[in-house]
């Protein structure tokens, strides 16, 4: 919380920098293509689809874990406005900013139950989703403080209250 | 409780958040704690499976001659019962104690891959069904063992290819939970969770991750080669095509070694979490335990052909071979002094995780023990294919990672369930379990010294006393197990309140979240000074 209300960073934890995923991948590889390799070179080269196979479900795995990363969403919340700031890798920063006062948080589950939920603020027809490379425990957790911050519409909590 | 687990779980007492209906909780679901019970209620029903297997192997090896079932069932039984065994009740359990308990120890609020980690859970089924539908099969199951050898497993008939495809579920279900904890681990540790601030169950877990991603596409290649040359005409292991069967020996032990360390390693972590707690004390060596696991993890690669000292290997590949196999002593000897170091001077108390813990450190030395006899290669030409081998990996798997999975059951019930479980009951199954694993496992020694060749139905004479002793203690150890199921049930069903720390020696993250668990757990990161105080070094 600053002097002018609160501020939340939303952003993906990571434990790894991208440079120590990079040499903990090649690290694997190097020891699971040099084991198929070896097989390969005696003859036994079906060994070597399912090492790739399976290095390229790690290399994704890890990808998209770390992807998340580049993602630094900034929600200040003042007596009168709502202010959303995103930054992503490739994208130019954008900025959106609510009314307070006529600003709500909601918590769209997904039609499909196996698709994760939506955490949108929205205001007098516009809305933006935050927090979309959250887990599902995160998201309701950051929805929970955001209605505690912005209230239904029409009401503007007092800023101590969360 | 510390503050900021009250923070993590602000508004979060009880199973707040999850699912209602059956089918999001128990089926679609993406929670790591879900996924973890289907996983252990899974290898919960396969090991009753691979149990009633076991049961008809000793009742027909109760007498000599053949009393139940004819030769073929027999063969089939073993072989199936060591898959079901191995790859549906041990590695599932293994994988469903990670689900719940490694997000809680590092403080992620889930499983990296939250939907794979799902789809990696529904396969198994589909795979043990299609396994055990091969008994049904004109054929029947297949007969030629757990290691598959060519030319024999060739002449399995229907059941071959279903067995081989169930094999390929089981490997691609084991991949994919072994490369989700290696990204959780890796990937997913809260601020201030450093690698050397991690539980040794996290810790043997990443090494058992990085041992199955290393030998997996191993056993699906061999398995793979083993179709192929029976439906396509390829000659990989048919010497009269310039194949080498005994190639596949190699291949499938680069791959079968290393998986016996996948499912004994994470033992070592759980007892590395158990006997510290019950003996009021720090684990003594931590870090030392973290590099004996790491070489342990290594050897296990390179000693596979320890398997194979009577296929005619060159001397110095015998020599290789018995001298990295013994070589393992170093590191695991490191592990049992540790623990008996941790005990010593301890304020030792004997709840059942402890008592299984402490079971697990004698009766796994005796299947080390025999391991070393048995990597002796001058020696192991008397002991191959004998009951002493039979012996030696059940001490090691039974006494060894099954006691380890039923202590950590034990020992994080109460977090899970949030009630306390009947203390005298599961000493009962202590006891009983501890008995008659070593009336059913010790007279093997004997039977195998003597010359009596596994897997066969019948047997001479000679053989008979300890047979039938082995046999009565596999009846007694298959009983005293259906008071598992029972001690757990009544558990979850009511009982006296868990506090949230359970047990009174506890350190870790887990610890610190209420009992039971909540659904959602660590959404926000535990803070540093928890992490520190948690670890198992307490900074």
């Amino acid at each position: 919380m600053d002097a002018q209300g609160q501020r939340i960073e939303l952003s993906p934890h990571c434990s790894l920098t991208p440079v120590q995923a990079r040499r903990f991948f090649l690290g694997l590889c190097a020891g699971c293509f040099g084991f198929a390799g070896i097989f390969a070179l005696l003859g036994f080269w079906p060994v070597l689809p399912f090492a790739g196979l399976e290095m390229l479900v790690l290399g994704l795995a890890l990808k998209f874990n770390l992807d998340r990363r580049h993602q630094l969403q900034t929600i200040l919340i003042s007596e009168n406005e709502v202010r959303i700031e995103c930054r992503q890798k490739h994208r130019p920063d954008t900025q959106v900013v609510f009314p307070r006062y006529w600003a709500r948080v909601k918590l769209q589950r997904s039609f499909a139950p196996s698709h994760p939920s939506r955490l949108v603020i929205e205001s007098s027809g516009r809305a933006l989703e935050v927090g979309q490379f959250l887990t599902e425990e995160e998201r309701r957790g950051v929805a929970r403080q955001l209605d505690r911050l912005i209230g239904r519409t029409g009401e503007s909590p007092p800023m101590g209250s969360a | 409780m510390a503050n900021s687990a009250h923070t993590a779980h602000a508004g979060h007492d009880d199973h707040h958040g999850a699912p209602k209906s059956f089918w999001q909780r128990w089926v679609v679901t993406t929670n790591h704690k879900d996924i973890g019970t289907l996983y252990l209620i899974f290898a919960g029903i396969m090991f009753f499976v691979g149990g009633a297997m076991a049961m008809v192997i000793r009742l027909e090896l109760f007498q000599p001659g053949l009393q139940f079932v004819d030769p073929q069932f027999f063969n089939s039984m073993t072989t199936v019962h060591a898959l079901v065994m191995i790859f549906g009740g041990m590695m599932p359990a293994w994988v469903g104690l990670a689900n719940w308990m490694i997000p809680l120890q590092i403080g992620a609020p889930d499983m990296a891959l939250p939907r794979m980690n799902n789809y990696s859970f529904w396969i198994m089924p589909f795979a043990f069904i299609l396994l055990l539908s091969t008994l049904f099969t004109g054929s029947g199951a297949p007969a030629g063992g757990w290691t598959l050898y060519p030319p024999l497993v060739l002449q399995g008939g229907d059941s071959f290819p279903m067995a081989i495809f169930a094999i390929h579920m089981m490997g691609a279900s084991s991949i994919m939970g072994a490369i989700n904890v290696l990204v959780t681990i890796m990937n997913m540790r809260a601020p201030g969770m450093t690698l050397l601030r991690m539980p040794l169950f996290c810790w043997t877990w990443l090494i058992t991750a990085y041992l199955l991603i290393l030998v997996m596409p191993v056993l699906a290649g061999a398995v793979t080669m083993l179709l192929t040359d029976h439906f396509f005409g390829t000659s990989f292991f048919s010497a009269s095509g310039g194949g080498d069967p005994v190639m596949f020996q190699h291949i499938f032990w680069f791959f079968g070694h290393p998986e016996v360390y996948v499912l004994i390693l994470p033992s070592f972590g759980v007892v590395s979490e158990i006997l510290p707690t019950f003996s009021r004390k720090r684990l003594f060596g931590y870090e030392s335990m973290v590099y004996a696991s790491a070489a342990i993890g290594f050897l296990s690669v390179i000693v596979w052909a320890h398997h194979m000292f009577t296929t005619g290997m060159p001397l110095a590949g015998q020599l290789f071979f018995m001298l990295t196999t013994m070589l393992i002593a170093v590191p695991t000897g490191v592990k049992v002094f540790n623990w008996s170091a941790t005990m010593w001077k301890g304020s030792l108390s004997f709840e059942p995780p402890m008592l299984f813990a402490i079971s697990f450190l004698f009766l796994f030395t005796i299947g080390g023990f025999s391991g070393l006899m048995l990597a002796i290669a001058p020696a192991d030409f008397q002991y191959q294919d004998t009951y002493f081998v039979v012996a030696h990996f059940h001490y090691v798997l039974v006494p060894g990672a099954l006691f380890a999975i039923i202590g950590a059951v034990y020992y994080w019930l109460p977090k899970w369930s949030g009630h306390m479980y009947n203390m005298t009951a599961a000493k009962w199954h202590f006891w009983l379990s501890t008995i008659f694993v070593n009336v059913l496992f010790f007279p093997q020694h004997f039977l195998g010294l003597a010359g009596m060749p596994r897997r066969i139905p019948d047997y001479s004479t000679q053989f008979a006393d300890w047979n039938m002793v082995s046999s009565i203690g596999g009846f007694g150890f298959g009983l005293a197990q259906l008071m598992f199921p029972v001690i757990i049930w009544n558990c979850v069903k009511g009982g006296a309140k868990a506090t949230d720390h359970v047990w009174e020696g506890t350190h870790g993250l887990e610890w610190e979240v209420p009992s039971p668990a909540p659904y959602h757990t660590w959404e926000s990161a535990p803070s540093e000074a928890l992490i520190a105080a948690g670890s198992p070094t307490g900074h």
